[in-house]
């Protein structure tokens, strides 16, 4: 009897308690690792102005794409996330997101929105992401090193003779300095990010216009492979770069290395974290000195058919408002509003803008295939890396990726 | 009288034979009712599965989006992937690799732990702690101590003047294998152990004593007679271990995503790669069947080969 008694009441609460109103609900959002904290810092902002609360989960930024698929497929997906925009189109077009277009045009703001973002969210003339966060590549050096190693602090270098030169001068500083750093163990959004600037500054590409050739072997993409052989060669990086899958791309953190490409994100993360570390940002210099860069960044999309889509777009438009965009740059997120960025800017930290700068002579590479051919630790393109920069046979290594390239873009059509 | 004495047994047979068919029928039943509640789990979670991924490669099946027939097309693709090809050369190798290194190791392990003698259940607890570590904890912990920073390994090598600077051990194919082998035997040894000290511990001591009356060294009552009596205990040790060694995926995924230049692909990984991140579940599960097969076989030609179940003790 008494347990009946005690399971009548146990359901009559849970009924209570599912028809409450939706005064205070918790969203559910994933992001993905790796770029910084700007948006971490966004959401506790935000759930501390306001009852309905965004609970955040961080996914390693290498699984989060089967993450998201796999959970989409058993019905367990969080209610929004922060995805890298180049899969925008992939899930909008397997229809797995909630179709934000009448909504976000009706935003005041709407026209001013990073266009790149919106491009990358649009599939078939309807919008399925919106611009979160946008994130450029960058080279950044640290003047301490520069300046214990006789180099001129303030003078950003503009070619890889010279980047190479600096390197040599800081490794001589000691064991444990050395002079450039990259993630090459597998690493392939690490490398499309940092490394493919040297080519694009050049005017090559490693995949054709259309995305269905790979035209990796190229003069240019030899010359940048035999920079990054060179410095390797001669000691300059440290051993753990062969086998870094990503985990430790901010090594520059650690203020025992002297130069490296980094994310504007990293900017943020500096500033707000290592203010022990005096770095300089400056462009990353082509191949031939003129310099490129990645756009990329994360757009927010919405699982289709989540019950808490009202709460989503009032937290979207509070990362919209000016407060929301001045805590996202001060994490190191340029502003994805075109219209108030000078604004958002003003104040903090003038390195911020050289990310902004670099939007200008910035790529994005466009595949579908991103994940298989690029992003994958296990694709053509991180066995390249690793292959060409730290193998012994560099043609090998240009045939064999050329070729699983190609064969990977057929099979795909 | 003779009809009488030549009729009465007939019935009574008769009456016989059809109670004893009952009963055999009845205890059919019986049995059946007995093994009921583990068909049921073996149809369910295994049978089914099995069926569904059968059913999953006649497809082309995306993981997200809507699927489509395509017969024998994934099998056909198959054949002619070289990266499937490659992966299978590449757990062959491991799975023989590391199968020699166990035993090797295993079998002086389990000679010594089983005579009785002075800390016999301290060694043996010893030995097989790492097989309670889970192989995912083991593959982390593992690549910390192979880290050329912050790891053991590589600073110890430097400390003791063997080398000039840390050498980074998970970056070159053989000293990363060579790591992997050296985990793998350090987790699994130990059970294998167990299994073969089950077996040598079931061999009667009055045999080895009569070997020794007769005069047999120590050598060859190994080779003549623990030997032959361990033949099923080596089987299931064998065919544990390959069985697990074909299925390795933790190790590689962990330790070294893969390896330098995609060398460390086994077969496990690549489906994995192919049904999560190419997200084509179909051709998955194509590749999963295949390798099920291979696996079917393998563990056939070594009962065969160890005469298994061919005699009745």
């Amino acid at each position: 009897m008494t347990v009946i008694k005690t399971l009548l009441a146990a359901t009559s609460l849970a009924a209570l308690m599912l028809a409450q109103p939706a005064s205070a609900d918790t969203i559910n959002m994933w992001v993905r690792t790796g770029i910084g904290d700007s948006f971490k810092e966004v959401v506790k902002a935000y759930n501390a102005g306001h009852d309905d609360k965004v609970q955040l989960t961080e996914v390693p930024y290498t699984e989060l794409v089967q993450k998201y698929a796999t959970a989409i497929a058993g019905g367990q997906a969080p209610d929004a996330l922060s995805m890298d925009l180049i899969y925008t189109p992939a899930f909008a077009a397997a229809g797995q997101l909630e179709d934000l277009t009448d909504w976000a045009k009706s935003l005041p703001y709407f026209n001013s929105l990073s266009p790149s973002h919106v491009r990358l969210g649009t599939y078939q003339d309807r919008l399925y992401g919106l611009p979160l966060s946008v994130e450029t590549s960058v080279f950044a050096w640290n003047k301490n090193l520069y300046r214990k190693a006789g180099l001129d602090p303030e003078k950003a270098p503009a070619t890889w003779e010279e980047i190479t030169a600096n390197a040599q001068k800081i490794r001589a500083l000691g064991d444990d300095t050395y002079g450039f750093y990259f993630s090459g163990g597998g690493c392939g959004g690490c490398m499309i990010f940092t490394f493919t600037p040297l080519v694009w500054g050049a005017g090559a590409d490693i995949l054709s216009a259309d995305g269905k050739t790979a035209t990796l072997d190229t003069p240019e993409m030899r010359k940048a492979v035999d920079i990054y052989r060179t410095m390797i060669k001669k000691d300059l990086v440290p051993a753990i770069a062969a086998s870094d899958n990503g985990a430790n791309f901010l090594s520059f953190t650690n203020g025992r290395i002297g130069q490296q490409s980094l994310g504007a994100f990293a900017i943020g993360t500096l500033v707000t974290q290592h203010p022990e570390i005096d770095f300089g940002v400056t462009l990353i210099p082509g191949v031939n000195g003129k310099p490129s860069s990645f756009a990329g960044g994360d757009n927010l999309v919405v699982t289709k058919g989540t019950p808490r889509i009202e709460e989503v777009k009032t937290f979207i438009q509070y990362i919209y408002s000016m407060d929301g965009q001045k805590i996202m740059a001060k994490y190191g997120s340029l502003p994805t509003r075109g219209d108030i960025a000078d604004e958002v800017l003003k104040g903090l930290d003038p390195r911020m803008a050289v990310g902004l700068k670099a939007i200008s002579v910035a790529k994005t590479p466009y595949t579908l295939q991103f994940n298989d051919l690029i992003n994958s630790n296990n694709g053509p393109w991180a066995a390249f890396i690793t292959a060409a920069l730290f193998g012994d046979d560099v043609d090998g290594a240009f045939k064999t990726a050329q070729e699983d390239m190609q064969s990977i873009i057929d099979s795909g059509q | 009288m003779t009809s009488v004495v030549s009729s009465s047994p007939l019935p009574a047979t008769r009456a016989r034979g059809h109670s004893r068919r009952r009963r055999r029928a009845s205890t059919g039943w019986r049995g059946l009712a007995y093994i009921a509640p583990a068909m049921l789990l073996v149809l369910v979670f295994f049978v089914l599965p099995v069926l569904l991924t059968v059913w999953m490669s006649l497809h082309n099946w995306p993981l997200m989006g809507a699927q489509k027939w395509i017969g024998l097309k994934n099998y056909t693709r198959l054949l002619s992937d070289a990266r499937f090809l490659q992966a299978l050369n590449f757990t062959a190798f491991y799975t023989l690799v590391v199968t020699i290194a166990i035993f090797a190791v295993a079998f002086p392990l389990a000679l010594f732990v089983e005579k009785q003698r002075r800390f016999v259940g301290f060694y043996r607890t010893v030995i097989f702690l790492p097989v309670v570590v889970g192989l995912a904890t083991a593959s982390l912990l593992w690549a910390w101590l192979a880290n050329v920073d912050s790891g053991f390994f590589s600073p110890l090598l430097r400390l003791l003047g063997l080398v000039d600077r840390s050498p980074n051990l998970l970056a070159r194919f053989d000293t990363a294998f060579l790591t992997i082998i050296v985990m793998v035997v350090w987790k699994i040894a130990g059970f294998t152990m167990i299994l073969l000290l089950t077996g040598l511990q079931a061999i009667p001591a009055e045999l080895d004593e009569a070997a020794r009356i007769d005069g047999a060294r120590r050598f060859q009552r190994f080779r003549h007679l623990t030997l032959p009596l361990m033949r099923r205990t080596i089987a299931l040790a064998l065919i544990v271990s390959i069985t697990g060694s074909i299925l390795a995926f933790d190790q590689f995924y962990i330790m070294t995503s893969g390896g330098p230049q995609n060398r460390m692909i086994s077969v496990v990984y690549y489906i994995f790669n192919q049904s999560f991140v190419s997200f084509n579940l179909g051709y998955g599960a194509a590749l999963s069947i295949v390798l099920l097969a291979i696996l079917v076989v393998i563990s056939i030609a070594q009962l065969k080969l160890l005469k298994i179940g061919e005699e009745r003790p």
